[in-house]
């Protein structure tokens, strides 16, 4: 026990109140439902899946093994690739010749250095290909270069292209290594790609695409959504007739579920129905014959799905700068004109700041709204074409559940995490330090 | 020179006129305010000066230029508001200097302007604050200090202390008052507060209705009120008033017949009047003063002040407020004869309620 002190008598009668005088245990009754629930429903799925992307967790698989890390980014080697080499660039004429001297054209391997370094002589030419540790390798190489490849002539150009696959120059245990091999090897320009080979997420490369795919939609939505809602929050503010309805139009698009306006917008898309190819068939923009498939199209499907994204999310937008303005007092506004400032100024200097503590709270719900978005992409297209255009929830959902792989499918949806985490700790930060 | 004329200056929204074709010129370097009850018209006035409001009719000028079609900024006035409107996400330094640096005025004039004005004011210890760490007073002093950093000919109010607490309004009223006899700026002040109006102008503008009752200096406008709405809007507490009949005397209900000592009335016999009083020109003690008339009454209330006492009687000829002495000694119930002050009383007109 304490030595007595001043308050310890009172304490001391504190703690002979009955048991319902007693304010503590009430306390802790009335958060105890909320405990309960964030348990259940929150802490514990969220340990679960942080558990499941360290296990080779399949559906049907009767055990699960621990892996590590293997799920998220184990790296074995890097493999280089290469393709397209620029074999000549010269005259046109000079360019046909070599191309069409393919069929007497050699392979030369000569020592350089610690190095052997292999030529092609075509056409009275002498073009140095790669230089490799190992003899017989630059002569493989340089040999399939010549004989296998298919060599194109065209604006003074010389090109060696695979058709099916790149050319292999090798395995390579760490990067740096790897990217010096590059910059050595290849004597010529050609088109270079370092492939990541392991088990995890990171090296599918679905999964990089998606990352990117999410960033793109989700930054992408962000910036036409202010582009278009400030200006629109602008003349909303503004009075004139009319101005209640069309409020209350703006937000249709929000209020509406995805699932139903997501129908209508697959019968906008249709490849064949296209209400917008009709429009642009009709204005003659473009023929029947080369009509927009805008879900087929990796690039349209992606535009089709910020497109959407921006339709529902930008009324809320607008609606909260709208707020924003409203909380302006009038007077301020009356007190920059006496001031000085034009309706410009008047923007940037006084009505801008003065909304922006409020558009970054907007912000924030807008890009974990979009961040998470699941609905729009898999009604819209599914992640296709062919995967084109999954972001990390679909993705995770596709390799997760359809295709059974839980371990994996957990770590991908675990990406989603320290990304948002960053995103939001930094919006959080920049508002307090606007109240400051 | 910057005085401000307002030529039949007219301001209709719709169908409702709320400034009546009105004409005041207020002097360079004068305390001017305008007061009123609300919707008088006197803050559709200060904006239309300030070209907050477009005029609908008339000509307004500042320093004999015509500026009722120029900008607000293009005209020689600056304007403290109501809710001071300061910029939230501005430092005060930067509230002061945000106008002048919108100006172009050069780096050194501004600080120069700004050290000065926050000496005069007591702002140099707030000038790094922003306006959310400020008490009410401060703002409103923040809000005064932008205004007089313009060095605009023309300085407007527009009930600049009705946010304040009672305390802090009556020190604000002296130190604005001394400002202008610092400054060399004309203002124009709007308040809905008599004790305001009277207190702080060098000339008080009465306006009810769209329209001006009476320009003049405080004692002016107390001691000869035009229509029996000043006489009812100046002092404190207001004028009691008594509807009565002229003849020899003027008679009240009651069968009270007060002769009012004032020669020219004979003229005007038979007129239904209105008879007012202020409450201190009501006695206790006739004290052998000429001309007072005694009126019984039964005191109702009894308002102690400190250092004055508030009555309220009933009399004959209606309710009736007078100030007595601190420690009358009187309390509900008592029968008073009071002294009614014939020298002191207005008349007005009951029709059209102008002073006879």
């Amino acid at each position: 026990m304490n030595a007595p002190t001043p308050g310890g008598k009172a304490a001391a009668l504190r703690t002979r109140l009955p048991f319902s005088e007693r304010e503590a245990p009430f306390g802790y009754a009335l958060v105890l439902p909320a405990i309960l629930y964030l348990t259940a429903f929150i802490a514990y799925p969220f340990a679960m899946s942080v558990w499941l992307s360290l296990t080779d967790a399949q559906a049907g698989a009767q055990k699960w093994n621990y892996v590590g890390m293997d799920n998220y980014s184990k790296i074995d080697n890097y493999d280089l690739v290469a393709n397209d080499f620029v074999l000549f660039d010269g005259k046109d004429e000079e360019a046909k010749a070599f191309a069409a001297a393919k069929k007497d054209g050699k392979v030369v391997t000569t020592p350089d250095g610690d190095r052997f370094k292999a030529s092609l002589q075509v056409a009275g030419h002498d073009v140095p290909l790669v230089a490799l540790k190992d003899e017989g390798d630059a002569t493989y190489v340089a040999t399939t270069i010549l004989q296998d490849l298919d060599w194109q002539a065209h604006g003074g150009k010389v090109v060696a292209h695979s058709a099916d696959s790149p050319l292999g120059f090798g395995n390579y245990g760490d990067r740096g290594e790897a990217k010096k091999a590059e910059k050595e090897s290849l004597l010529v320009k050609a088109k270079t790609q370092l492939k990541a080979n392991g088990t995890g997420v990171q090296q599918d490369p679905n999964f990089i695409l998606s990352v990117k795919n999410t960033l793109k939609y989700t930054f992408g939505t962000e910036i036409i959504k202010l582009f278009f809602g400030i200006p629109c929050a602008l003349l909303l503010h503004r009075k004139f007739r009319g101005r209640q309805l069309l409020r209350g139009l703006l937000v249709i698009p929000w209020v509406i579920p995805i699932a139903i306006s997501g129908q209508a917008w697959l019968w906008i898309l249709d490849s064949t129905y296209s209400v917008i190819n009709w429009w642009l068939v009709h204005a003659g923009v473009i023929t029947p014959q080369n009509i927009l498939n805008f879900r087929g199209n990796p690039d349209l499907a992606m535009l089709s799905l910020v497109v959407i994204n921006v339709w529902r999310g930008f009324p809320f937008t607008t609606v909260v700068i709208l707020a924003g303005l409203t909380s302006i007092p009038d007077e301020i506004l009356e007190r920059a004109r006496l001031d000085g400032t034009n309706a410009l100024q008047r923007f940037a200097y006084v009505m801008a700041p003065m909304v922006r503590p409020i558009l970054m709270v907007s912000l924030l719900f807008s890009v974990v709204f979009s961040f998470t978005d699941f609905n729009t992409i898999w009604i819209i297209t599914r992640g296709g074409p062919y995967d084109q255009t999954q972001m990390l929830a679909t993705y995770a959902y596709q390799v997760g559940v359809n295709a059974g792989y839980l371990g994996k499918g957990a770590a991908i949806s675990l990406f989603l995490f320290p990304i948002m985490a960053v995103t939001v700790f930094g919006m959080l930060q920049s508002l307090r330090r606007e109240n400051m | 020179m910057a005085n401000v004329v307002l030529d039949k200056v007219v301001k209709r929204f719709g169908d409702t006129e709320v400034v009546a074709g009105i004409e005041l010129t207020v002097r360079d370097r004068e305390f001017c305010i305008l007061v009123g009850p609300s919707g008088c018209g006197k803050t559709t006035t200060l904006r239309m000066i300030a070209g907050l409001e477009e005029v609908t009719a008339g000509d307004i000028r500042i320093g004999g230029e015509s500026v009722t079609y120029k900008a607000p900024r293009d005209r020689d006035i600056a304007m403290v508001f109501q809710s001071y409107a300061l910029y939230p996400h501005m430092t005060v330094r930067k509230n002061l200097s945000f106008a002048l640096e919108l100006r172009g005025l050069p780096k050194q004039e501004i600080a120069r302007r700004i050290d000065e004005v926050a000496n005069i004011i007591g702002l140099t210890p707030l000038l790094q604050r922003k306006p959310r760490q400020l008490s009410g007073g401060q703002r409103q002093r923040v809000a005064v200090g932008a205004a007089l950093c313009r060095q605009a000919g023309v300085l407007l109010f527009d009930e600049p202390l009705s946010n304040l607490d009672a305390k802090l309004r009556v020190h604000m009223r002296t130190e604005l008052k001394r400002l202008h006899q610092q400054v060399k700026s004309t203002m124009v002040y709007v308040t809905h507060d008599q004790v305001e109006a009277m207190t702080m102008g060098d000339r008080i503008v009465i306006m009810n209705g769209g329209r001006i009752i009476q320009v003049g200096t405080a004692m002016e406008v107390y001691d000869r009120p035009a229509t029996r709405f000043v006489a009812g809007f100046i002092g404190t507490p207001p004028m009691n008033f008594f509807d009565g009949e002229l003849r020899e005397a003027v008679m009240l209900p009651g069968g009270l017949e007060l002769p009012v000592p004032r020669p020219d009335l004979q003229a005007k016999a038979g007129r239904k009047v209105v008879l007012g009083l202020r409450p201190e020109h009501i006695y206790l003690h006739a004290n052998g003063r000429q001309n007072v008339s005694k009126v019984p009454a039964t005191i109702d209330v009894v308002e102690p002040l400190g250092h004055r006492t508030i009555l309220t009687a009933r009399s004959p000829a209606g309710l009736l407020q007078l100030e007595a002495e601190a420690m009358p000694g009187l309390k509900p119930g008592d029968n008073v004869d009071l002294f009614f002050d014939l020298e002191r009383a207005h008349l007005f007109d009951q029709a059209d309620e102008t002073a006879l």
